[in-house]
């Protein structure tokens, strides 16, 4: 899929008026920015144009060569190279990049290649799902800034992690867990061929010492599933007893244990039966289950990225004599007086000492528009300076900050979350410890009556009541749903999240970028009444107004660049924005300008009206006028009645003022909406609710909803939001669709109803055979079928989730519902 | 049955070295990415000449 012919050949970005051309394979392409043809020539010269060919999304916009030059040259001062490089010894140093706009397989190729051809790079290697690259390289012909800059070549940004990131302890983790896996997969199959032997012999007279020779092969295969595979369910089991618990790891580790040791005293003692094909396969199964979901914990990110993100690596931290330096965010002090560019982010807390700027303070309020500061007001670290630049004072930096401080209250209320006691999990323990007291009267009963029959009868009450079902009938479920669901575009993140999705009562949504599409859309465009064909006047409009907003980065001006890409636009001279007011400038020797109405018509007194509104003019008079609204997701109002129709209570809490968010209430028929919250308001709400006995499932998608996210019972978080979201919560939606959430809830239910028909299955199989067990009308063999039958008719009832079909949904209906913006 | 006692130990150690294999695949990177080396086989495995320019 590469760009139209209409955008950017590198990026896929509209193109300017007089678009520079980059030669690639000897043909010329049209490109955005100097940037991208720097960055698509280099990559051609290289002999890596096949990346052109093989990508399946444009790349990122080239970063700004003379920007990224100053970013690479900061990294080699020794004050911040020491965090981030590691020393391998004999010259080679060792560095983990966070690279910004891997999009697809073909940019891990082109990095590797790239990188590869710098002198002095020994090894890269590139992560595309972590969007992380390790770099290896000698000291004495390369550098960190050449590195750097290599990256800044190919159209990438590269931002150093900190060194504690190469010891990745997620890739130790499921490393260790594939290899458990695997020993356990062929002790498994091993065990099984070997016991199939033993279940036919058994029929055909087969000689004790042939079958003393299987039995010792069961034996040798099962030792390393149980001594290998299977210790994190020992290692658990202990973990939850010193806690004084009694987890699920507990019967699990218990029944390996005690099947494993009773099988190894009967092979020695030439005993009647072993069990080393059933524990191996108990064991597999666990496993798969365990590794599927620690897989999809780590697909969701973690929090050390998303801090990486959010906070700006560098200052330009003023000189006393008024020149600039850039210096790491880390060195600033408090007192410190730095610049921000416009469209870079704010490295500390601090107020500002210029006159005004614009920023984007998403990160605390949720809130779309830009906030305008004026001197002396406060600035908060990791918001977005919109217009600028800006001159800051620093007051508060490193954990001080109000970021911090967020990232600490996430840290909290996820420690501080109610871990429910799993229902099920109780059941199987206790259902544990009955059974080993029956065990122990078995073994003193027989052992009166007849004490040659103890040991096979004690060994049959534990392998037929294995609490395998028990412990299968969760697990078994939970996978199965796992699956279903991650197939439907719904990543569950913590397993538990399943049971609580089913059992909630409430749903709070956040609004901006939750219930409506993080972007604003341009709506109305009102003419004044004039001569001529409307149609005609709102093209020219349209195009004058997406000429003079393009280069913006204004939230405004990016919804009329999009809503006019495509038409074709001439070049503008003189442009210049004011802050505050708007943009102005020359188009074919028209004067215009486009912003606020007071801006752009100059004019002290408007039409209330328009004061939310964006105006075209010219030296003429009004041109047109742009309502700018926030558009409702398509299927918000269908994810709404689908929850009220499935009796959840609903309520809006947003960051946003309350016209907007009454509006947006009133589209969607909710009737409790909050606005003007902040994240320490909507978690107070959120225990409110939780105090008066309600299950509570968070949805937000920004930073400020981390918090509300990480107290809720079940957060969810949009794959589209930020990623310290997705961090906090149980449950990430991905491909935007919010209609995913009924369904996900309907499944987790029906995931719940088939755990309980398991668990009821199980108990009537357990009372039914346990007391023939304990008689001593099981022989062991036939004790060793019903349990591995009970346990298959577990896993083939789970297979049932997601089977039904859906009741019959109607079609999306596309709302037109707007909310002003 | 006799055949059992060449059969037997040799599965073991089949069995054996496909662990072993396993292993150290995993310990040396082979399964940290599993989408990259699929687009591999389709390279060219030597930089492509920029072809020569027409002027």
């Amino acid at each position: 899929m590469n760009p139209s012919p209409a955008g950017c050949w590198h990026c896929g970005e509209t193109l300017p008026a007089q678009a520079p051309l980059a030669r690639v394979a000897g043909a010329e392409h049209a490109v955005c920015c100097h940037g991208c043809r720097a960055a698509a020539e280099w990559i051609d010269q290289l002999g890596l144009g096949d990346y052109y060919r093989l990508r399946s999304a444009p790349a990122q916009r080239a970063p700004d060569a003379a920007e990224s030059h100053r970013t690479a040259v900061a990294w080699a001062r020794p004050e911040l190279a020491r965090h981030a490089v590691r020393d391998l010894g004999g010259g080679r140093r060792e560095s983990m990049l966070l690279v910004e706009g891997v999009r697809c397989t073909a940019c891990v190729w082109l990095i590797e290649r790239a990188l590869s051809a710098v002198p002095g790079v020994a090894s890269v290697q590139v992560n595309a799902g972590a969007r992380r690259a390790r770099l290896v390289w000698d000291e004495s012909q390369c550098s960190l800034p050449a590195i750097l800059e290599a990256f800044a070549r190919a159209g990438y940004r590269a931002a150093p992690l900190d060194a504690a990131a190469l010891d990745d302890a997620r890739k130790r983790e499921s490393r260790a867990a594939l290899k458990r896996l695997i020993v356990a997969g062929f002790g498994a199959m091993q065990a099984m061929m070997y016991a199939s032997a033993l279940y036919l012999g058994a029929f055909d007279g087969m000689d004790t010492s042939t079958r003393d020779v299987f039995r010792w092969l069961g034996l040798l295969v099962a030792t390393p599933v149980v001594v290998y595979a299977a210790r994190p369910f020992f290692s658990g089991a202990v973990r939850t007893l010193k806690a004084r618990r009694l987890g699920m790891d507990v019967p699990v580790a218990l029944a390996i244990a005690l099947i494993f040791g009773a099988s190894v005293v009967e092979a020695f003692v030439g005993g009647a039966e072993v069990y080393f094909d059933s524990v191996s396969m108990f064991v597999f199964f666990l496993l798969v289950g365990r590794y599927l979901e620690m897989r999809a914990r780590h697909r969701a990110g973690d929090l050390s990225d998303a801090l990486a993100r959010l906070t700006p690596v560098f200052a330009d931290r003023y000189r006393a004599d008024g020149t600039l330096e850039r210096v790491g965010a880390v060195e600033l002090q408090p007192g410190d007086r730095v610049h921000v560019a416009e469209g870079s982010a704010v490295p500390a807390d601090g107020v500002l000492a210029g006159t005004r700027c614009r920023v984007d303070e998403a990160l605390l309020s949720g809130e779309s528009a830009p906030v305008e500061k004026r001197r002396g007001d406060e600035l908060v670290a990791g918001s977005l300076l919109v217009e600028g630049p800006a001159e800051l004072a620093v007051r508060r930096v490193g954990g001080d900050t109000v970021i911090a401080g967020i990232i600490a209250l996430v840290t909290r209320a996820q420690t501080e979350r109610p871990r429910l006691a799993e229902a099920g999990e109780r059941a199987a323990a206790g259902f544990v410890a009955r059974v080993l007291v029956l065990a122990v009267i078995t073994a003193i009963g027989w052992s009166l009556v007849d004490p040659a029959r103890a040991f096979t009868a004690t060994l049959a009450v534990l392998v037929v009541s294995c609490p395998c079902a028990f412990a299968l009938a969760v697990p078994a479920a939970l996978t199965r749903s796992l699956a279903v669901l991650a197939r439907q575009g719904v990543l569950v993140v913590r397993s538990d999240a399943i049971e609580r999705l089913a059992g909630a009562t409430h749903v709070v949504f956040d609004k901006t970028g939750t219930l409506t599409d993080p972007e604003l859309a341009l709506g109305e465009i009102a003419l004044p009444p004039a001569a001529g064909d409307a149609a005609a006047r709102r093209t020219e409009a349209l195009a004058l107004a997406g000429t003079l907003a393009r280069g913006s980065r204004h939230p405004v001006a990016l919804a009329i660049h999009r809503a006019t890409d495509g038409i074709a636009t001439a070049s503008v001279d003189a442009l210049r924005a004011e802050a505050g007011g708007g943009l102005s400038g020359r188009i074919n020797g028209r004067r215009l300008r486009l912003g606020h109405a007071r801006f752009a018509l100059r004019q002290e007194h408007i039409d209330p009206a328009l004061e939310d509104a964006v105006v075209l003019a010219g030296d003429e008079g009004p041109i047109a006028t742009f309502h700018l609204v926030e558009r409702l997701r398509a299927d918000a109002a269908d994810t709404i009645a689908s929850l009220q129709a499935q009796g959840l209570d609903i309520a809006i809490a947003s960051g946003d003022a309350a016209p907007k968010v009454a509006a947006a209430a009133r589209a969607l028929g909710i009737l409790r909406w909050h606005a003007r919250q902040r994240p320490a308001d909507k978690l107070a709400r959120l225990a409110e609710l939780r105090a008066g006995g309600a299950r509570v499932i968070a949805v937000g998608d920004g930073i400020n909803d981390a918090p509300v996210l990480a107290g809720a019972d079940v957060a969810v978080a949009l794959a589209s939001g930020a990623e310290l979201a997705q961090a906090s919560s149980d449950v990430v939606l991905s491909g935007q669709r919010l209609s995913a959430l009924p369904e996900a809830r309907r499944i987790a239910r029906e995931t719940l109803a088939i755990l309980r028909q398991n668990q009821r299955w199980a108990l009537v199989y357990n009372l039914s055979v346990v007391p023939l067990g304990a008689l001593g009308f099981i022989p062991p063999w036939l004790a060793a079928i019903g349990m591995s039958a009970s346990s298959l008719g577990v896993v083939l009832n789970a297979m049932r989730v997601g089977r039904s079909r859906p009741p019959a949904h109607p079609a999306p209906a596309i709302r037109a519902l707007e909310t002003p913006a | 049955m006799n055949i059992l006692v060449i059969m037997i130990p040799l599965s073991i150690l089949l069995l054996v070295g496909a662990g072993v294999a396993f292993f150290w695949a995993v310990d040396h990177d082979q399964f940290d990415d599993m989408d990259t080396p699929g687009l591999l086989p389709l390279l060219d495995d030597e930089p492509r000449r920029p072809p020569e320019r027409q002027e």
